[in-house]
Parts: structure tokens; sequence; C-alpha cells
């Protein structure tokens, strides 16, 4: 169990998300950096689909007045338990009963993922128990958590062993990596040197929607076509010519031209991409793309 | 294979329409080019069940499939795309009548919309509840259903700057488009009314109300 004692910016309940609803409006959704929540519960023993919380650039207090076992992965931010040293990352941690997790400022990064021994036990909706913020369902009552909220975990099952997880070392400053197209005629010789040459920032308005880039603008040939399906990635430019990377939870068509797409293999950097952050492109294959995952977690016994 | 395309020669007989054309999004997004036939289209790929798909998700006039991580496309799949597709089946989805308040409060836009199409509000309101209308496809929000068939003198385009807060159940217009906010949120289509339908409600068995193919009626309170 879990209780709220401050929120953070925006914590959510996410799990793997909920494939397959395309059709009904609803997109896949789920934690932004899925490998850093799978590496999260595999240190703590729950299958990788279990829902843990997503923690966005300033994190919440949390009490386990039952103690417990959770793990952290992805951003490191600034924490504090209330017994013992500072929380390490990507290890398993034993709290005592009362102890109290106060998580603060991102160091680095944008999101971090906690894990729970047992997984959060929020009830099931259309498969899945991410929440979807836009739309005001899944997750915790379909909302970021508040002070006072209370979570409760399901009974563990299987073996738990103390574990240590490395994860993949960011590259630095390297381009995401891109499909180019569908819509690329859509653009002029000048608007399409402006995105593959060009260097964005990751604007304020972005959220888990999309993520608003400023910088040189690209230019149309024309603007609005009919809708067409879009995927977390896609890159589409409203008339403006700022481009707009659609996120996780993002609609599931769109009607400006999509210049291109981010492949899967870079998500966890999205994921971690802040306002302010620089951001360029670089075109790939889609046979090349296919054949990248994203860089793997490595686990191993704590000594 | 990337931008890679299939292209047969045009045709100009209306029941069959030529393979479609596909392109990639991403490294696991295919979008074929459907056109009329997209409804039949999504009908037939889900009833056949693909294993490398996990989603497939109709728009305006192309589907997007998408590829489950780390699959490729099967020769099952790529057949049944090179197939001619079929026309567009008649009509057959449910009908559904939707109650609408029109105007006031509810309908901000709607006295103006009235004028600039040089109409008054009540024949406004009768030409927009005339007539049927089918579910093109969802999208924007869970639920949210793109209506053809909106008469071309009510045709508008978006609002310059969207609302940021819309009411669920408004009834709007979108270009050559009518739809149904399922929830409240930012929006950029113009409000005629509202209804107290619910769009959305991912408890129920069916979580949309409306379904692509599916008609609908406004009726005015």
């Amino acid at each position: 169990m879990i209780e709220v004692l401050r929120a953070g910016r925006c914590d959510l309940v996410m799990d793997l998300g909920r494939p397959g609803w395309g059709a009904f409006g609803v997109p896949a959704g789920g934690a932004a950096d899925p490998s850093a929540l799978v590496a999260a519960n595999r240190m703590v023993g729950n299958d990788d689909a279990a829902a843990g919380l997503e923690i966005l650039l300033a994190g919440p207090s949390l009490r386990f007045p039952l103690g417990g076992v959770v793990a952290l992965a992805g951003a490191r931010f600034r924490a504090t338990r209330s017994k013992g040293k500072a929380p390490a990352w990507n290890e398993t941690l034993l709290l005592a009963a009362g102890e109290i997790l106060n998580l603060e400022q991102a160091e680095t990064g944008c999101r971090c993922w906690l894990a729970m021994r047992g997984g959060l036990a929020v009830p099931r909706v259309l498969g899945s128990r991410s929440t979807l913020l836009p739309a005001g369902f899944g997750g915790y009552q379909g909302r970021a958590l508040r002070p006072g909220d209370t979570l409760a975990c399901a009974t563990p099952v299987g073996e738990m062993h103390l574990l240590r997880a490395h994860p993949p070392a960011p590259p630095r400053d390297a381009p995401l990596r891109v499909v180019a197209g569908p819509q690329a005629s859509q653009f002029d010789d000048v608007g399409l040197t402006a995105f593959f040459c060009g260097r964005y920032r990751v604007g304020a308005a972005s959220d888990r929607r999309g993520l608003r880039l400023t910088g040189p603008a690209v230019t149309h040939v024309r603007a609005e076509l009919p809708s067409q399906g879009v995927l977390p990635g896609t890159v589409q430019v409203p008339p403006d010519g700022q481009p707009i990377i659609l996120g996780w939870d993002g609609p599931v068509t769109g009607g400006y031209p999509a210049i291109a797409t981010v492949i899967a293999a870079d998500w966890p950097r999205l994921a971690q991409l802040r306002p302010g952050d620089a951001v360029r492109f670089a075109t790939v294959e889609v046979e090349a793309a296919r054949t990248w995952t994203a860089a793997p977690w490595v686990i191993e016994a704590l000594a | 294979m990337q931008n890679a395309e299939m292209k047969s020669p045009e045709t100009k007989r209306q029941t069959v329409q030529p393979a479609p054309a596909w392109r990639w999004l991403g490294e696991r997004g295919l979008r074929v080019a459907t056109g009329e036939a997209t409804l039949a289209c999504y009908t037939m790929l889900s009833a056949q069940s693909f294993a490398e798909l996990e989603d497939v998700i109709p728009s305006d006039d192309s589907l997007l499939l998408v590829l489950r991580r780390g699959a490729t496309v099967s020769s099952r799949l790529r057949a049944a795309l090179a197939a001619p597709l079929s026309g567009t089946p008649a009509a057959s989805g449910k009908l559904h009548e939707i109650v609408v308040e029109y105007g006031g409060s509810v309908g901000p836009d709607l006295s103006r919309l009235a004028g600039q199409a040089g109409m008054d509000v009540a024949s406004y309101i009768h030409t927009h509840a005339a007539v049927e209308y089918t579910v093109a496809f969802l999208g924007f929000q869970p639920g949210f259903p793109y209506l053809r068939g909106l008469p071309p003198a009510l045709h508008a385009p978006r609002r310059a700057s969207p609302r940021l807060r819309v009411a669920a159940g408004s009834v709007a217009i979108g270009g050559v488009y009518a739809g149904i906010y399922p929830a409240g949120g930012p929006g950029g289509w113009q409000i005629i009314g509202r209804t107290i339908a619910v769009l959305f409600d991912p408890q129920r068995p069916a979580p949309a109300l409306l379904m692509p193919g599916d008609r609908v009626r406004f009726v005015p309170k």
C-alpha cells in the first residue's frame, strides 16, 4: 500500500498500455519508456506488465505504511528516505513499515518509474491499468495522484531477489532517428531542409499528447489534408510550421501532414526530453529500423 | 522497402478499385490508401485477424496497420493488400437517433454559422437534422465520430483559435464533417448544440456508442 503525502507534478499509474483500440479513437498509451518500467518490475519480482508509477520532473512524497519492496528506474531525481541513506536508483529497495520516500526535482531527464512488489492494483479499463489523462479513464480514477490518495498493491506471486539493473548508456546529443514520410511531398525544399538539418527546442506546452518543438519553420506546399492514422513518434507539422512529435496519449488520427516518424527504439529518449532540450533528426531506412530495438537493460544479482 | 508502393492502373469502375498504394509510417505503421473502400477493407482485415497486426485504425480514406514490435508483414497480409478492393458495402450499420438541443448557450456558434450560410436559425437546424449521416471513423478523442453527409451549405472551417474548453456532448461542425465531442476538453470545431447521449464509456461492453459504418440522425429537442 502507498499513501500519497504530497503529489508530484504529474504522477500517473502506467503499465504497458492498451494497444488494439485505435478504431475506437483510443491511443495505446502506457509507460513512455516501456523498457524502464519493465526493468523496475523485474527488480521487484513482478511480471513485466505490472502497473507502476510514472513520475514527471518533480516527484511525490510517498508513505509505505506496511513497508514494501520497490525499485526506481529512469531519470534520477533528488530523493530521500525517512530511514537510511538516499534511495539508490536501479536496484531493489526494501522499505520498512512506515517509511517515507520523498522524490523532489529530476536531476537529469524528465521521467522515472517506480515499481512496487505485487504491482499497483487499480482496476483494468479496456484491458490496461494505464491512465489515459486526456480522456479521464484508467489508472487511479483517470487522473494524476493527489495528496491523500491511497494505492493498493496486489498480492505478490513468484520469487523475489535483490537485483541491480544497468540501463543502456544514453547516446549523447545524438539525433533522433526517424523514418521519413509518408507525406514529405507536402513540404517544399526549404521546409524539408529546415526539418532534416535544423535544430529544434522542446517547448513548454509539451505533455504525453505531444512534444511541441520550436525552431526553423517547416514550410508546406499544402498544410491541411484528410485525417490519417498516426502513431506515437509521428512528427506532424501544423500551418505555423512548428513540428509536433505526437506522444503516447496523442490522437490516433491527425489532419496535418506527417513529415517523419521517430522509430520505436528511440522512444526511451523521447520520454526523457524536457522543455528547453535540443532536438535534431536523422533519417534511417525502414528495414534497418525494424532490426533495432531499444537498447537492453542488463539485470544482475546485488552482491 | 521504404515508401514501398504497389500501384495498379487507374480504373473508373466504381465497384472495384485497384490494389491500394501503401507507405510506411515509421517502421511499425503501414498507411494503406483504401479510399472509398476503407470500411470494407477494415472489416476484411479485422475478420481475418493477422497475427502480426497490433491494431488497424480507419481514417478518412486510408487504414493505418500497426505492426507488433519486431513483426514483419506476412505473405498472407501482403496478398490481402495486393488484391483489388471491393467497393463500399451498402450502408448497413446501426441507425442511431441523437437528440440535440440546438443553439443558445449550448450551441454558441449556431447563429453566426446560420448567418454565414444565408439561413435563419430554424432552417439551419432543419437542414442539419434532415439528412442521415454515416460514421466514417473515430478519432481525436475516444469515441469522437467523424460523420459524413453534412449538407454542403453547412460546411464551415474550424475556428481560427480553438476553445480551451468544449463541453462533453457538444454537437459540432469541422470542415465537411459533423461530429460530437464525447468528453470535455479543448476543441476547434464550431459548436451548434449539445446532446445528453454518452458517446464513450470505457465500462460498457461496447465502449463507443457510434462505430464506423453506423448511421446517425439528429433529432431537434
